[in-house]
């Protein structure tokens, strides 16, 4: 949540949340010669919590998360992971563990040895050692997959390997990178659902990395947005989607319709021709408002529902038909792209592509971003 | 298509590779083979079957067929780290000048086998490269005669030669190599040197074995080098049994001692592989 950051109460507050930070990130930040990967950014994430990091490719998400794991070294800034300094410790001596994209598993080992290497490697005797293993396999339903080579697994399957191979080391924070890139639709929700349940059932600390704003959505308790190096905002899947606080954010996460407009002391006005009091810095604004937040209604229909204050014109320029929904795509009146969603039912069957109708919301769902 | 169909068509499809095969390669070697238990009486091949030329092998030939073994083992050995070295180095330490750096060593094949004996016949010689660099240094007052004519010369020139064609199968299965499971074992807890051991090594355990056979099987049967830069107390097999099929007329001999290398090598090779495995197998 947002909060001043001046106020008293939210300087004790941001001092609470440091005390029981699990991982702190205090000015991280990577250059590449002339290249910024990652910004100096700061960010908290407690124990328990699924945080995603979402953003484009090419944003810094991935290197923000390497560099958690270790895997690059920053070039400024401090990492601490459950109180200690961990900047300059490399992967190995971390404690956390990654799941790669691409898995990363050992081709020339089975899938027990797989899952058993880094308890190999911690000295976890042999019996103890296979104990865990078969725990971990049960977890992924793969119980008895433990003699199979990694080339007679599905993606599926591998993915789900990679994945109790890095919590079989039962880490503190658990760094996952495009997990689920690499696999088909339906087993992408059905691996979602799993790393759910597996987030419920070992409740560890996870953080993932994604492009999928629909998958962090679904996943995380709590979504990093990141543009050009820089995580633009910060909050629950609900605040990022209904506060974006910026246009990048607000078409980046669902559909959205920006109209343009100025503010001028005290008040918007919209290129569209509506104007409304909202306190800020005079200048550039958009007015944010989300497909499924409009409906459309003919001209001659003056107040299709007491909800809605807000109406401008605009022309029908192409209908869809998108099986539980109707997409609508319009013009504006002065020349801005517009889209409508509405459930099926909705539909107006009356209006054709061409016509010329009203759009209309309700203003408490409209959001004015300046950045 | 149906099986049969497409059986007779990869049959048909593979039969030249087979006739040339067969008549260049299996039908010349089981001829040597037959003739290794024949014997020759006045200059005149007898077929009759014996195995006295394998009964001479054991009691005049033991010690030079070991003596062979023993270089061309360290020859293998010397070139296959070498190579690895040098592989390892193209795969991870150079980014993408990798592919590059190993045309360059293939190269040097193009030096030719005697061009390259030559060449260190000109460096280690008592007149040549090094001893003249050597006295102009005056480090030394009298020119080495040690460096040439000796076993030392043998394996030097060796390893040089079989380097190229070592380096290849090595740096073949190293870019099989992915990169990602390198970081997993890292993020699991292995150092630098147990990702080296536990990870790297047994996916190139194959490209390790082919390079180490391949410039073994090629030391044991040269004859040129030891001749050209071996002087005479390197006593090669390749020499002996060369001699056997020139000079001495004795052809059943000089079969017998070819398979008997053959074998031999053959039996060294396995129990390198098995070596290898065992000492880089994933434990449980």
């Amino acid at each position: 949540m947002y909060q001043d950051p001046c106020s008293a109460s939210a300087a004790y507050a941001r001092h609470q949340e440091q005390m029981s930070s699990l991982v702190e990130l205090r000015g991280i930040s990577r250059t590449y010669g002339p290249i910024i990967a990652v910004e100096p950014t700061d960010l908290d994430i407690k124990e328990g919590e699924f945080v995603a990091i979402l953003g484009p490719s090419g944003c810094g998400k991935t290197t923000l998360l390497r560099m958690i794991g270790g895997f690059i070294s920053p070039s400024s800034g401090v990492i601490k992971l459950d109180g200690q300094d961990m900047t300059r410790v490399g992967p190995e001596a971390r404690p956390t563990n990654m799941v790669f994209q691409g898995y990363g598993l050992f081709p020339h080992m089975t899938v027990a040895q797989n899952v058993g290497y880094g308890l190999r490697l911690a000295g976890i005797a042999a019996e103890e050692r296979a104990r865990r293993v078969q725990d971990a396999l049960r977890l992924v339903h793969l119980d008895d997959f433990g003699g199979r080579r990694i080339d007679e697994l599905s993606g599926g399957q591998r993915q789900r390997i990679a994945l109790v191979r890095a919590l079989v080391m039962r880490p503190k924070v658990l760094l996952l990178d495009e997990p689920l890139a690499a696999l088909d639709l339906k087993l992408r929700r059905a691996m979602q659902d799993e790393f759910r349940r597996i987030h419920a059932v070992t409740g560890g600390t996870f953080v993932f990395v994604t492009h999928d704003q629909e998958e962090a959505m679904s996943l995380a308790t709590r979504i990093c947005v990141m543009e050009r190096g820089r995580i633009v905002q910060d909050g629950t899947p609900r605040e990022i989607y209904l506060q974006p606080r910026t246009r990048f954010v607000s078409r980046f996460i669902g559909e959205a319709n920006l109209f343009h407009g100025r503010r001028q002391s005290g008040h918007v006005h919209l290129d569209n021709g509506l104007s409304f009091a909202h306190e800020g810095d005079d200048g550039e604004v958009d007015c944010v408002v989300r497909p499924e937040n409009m409906v459309i209604a003919s001209t001659s229909d003056t107040s299709p529902s007491k909800r809605y204050d807000m109406n401008i014109t605009a022309k029908l320029v192409d209908m869809t038909f998108m099986g539980p929904n109707v997409q609508y795509k319009l013009i504006t009146g002065n020349g801005e792209d517009a889209m409508v969603e509405t459930s099926n039912e909705d539909r107006k069957s009356s209006i054709e592509t061409g016509a010329n109708v009203m759009l209309w919301w309700n203003s408490a769902v409209q959001r004015i971003v300046t950045e | 298509m149906n099986w049969e169909a497409f059986r007779a068509g990869a049959i048909a499809r593979i039969a030249p590779s087979l006739v040339i095969f067969a008549s260049l390669f299996l039908l010349p070697i089981s001829y040597f083979f037959v003739i290794s238990f024949w014997r020759v009486r006045s200059y005149q091949l007898r077929t009759d079957l014996t195995l006295d030329q394998y009964r001479e092998v054991f009691q005049n030939f033991a010690y030079p067929l070991a003596y062979t073994l023993a270089v061309a083992f360290a020859i293998a050995a010397v070139t296959t780290l070498l190579a690895f070295a040098y592989a390892y180095y193209c795969r991870f330490k150079t980014w993408r000048f990798g592919i590059t750096l190993v045309f360059l060593a293939l190269l040097t094949l193009f030096g030719g086998y005697l061009t390259k004996i030559y060449m260190w016949k000109t460096i280690l010689g008592s007149a040549g490269l090094l001893n003249s660099a050597l006295l102009q240094l005056e480090l030394i007052s009298e020119p080495l005669t040690v460096l040439l004519y000796n076993v030392g010369a043998v394996i030097i020139t060796l390893v040089h030669y079989t380097l190229p064609l070592a380096i290849l199968p090595i740096y073949g299965s190293l870019r099989g190599v992915d990169d990602v499971p390198l970081e997993a074992a890292r993020d699991l807890g292995a150092s630098r040197s147990r990702v080296f051991f536990d990870i790297i090594l047994p996916q190139c355990r194959l490209g390790i074995l082919s390079a180490f056979s391949l410039s073994f099987i090629f030391a044991a049967g040269d004859y040129v080098t030891p001749l050209m830069v071996g002087g005479t107390s390197t006593s090669m097999i390749g020499l002996l049994i060369e001699a056997q099929f020139g000079a001495r007329l004795n052809s059943p001999l000089g079969s017998a001692l070819s398979f008997s290398v053959i074998t031999s090598c053959a039996l060294i090779i396995l129990l390198v592989a098995a070596v290898l495995h065992v000492l880089v197998r994933p434990r449980d």
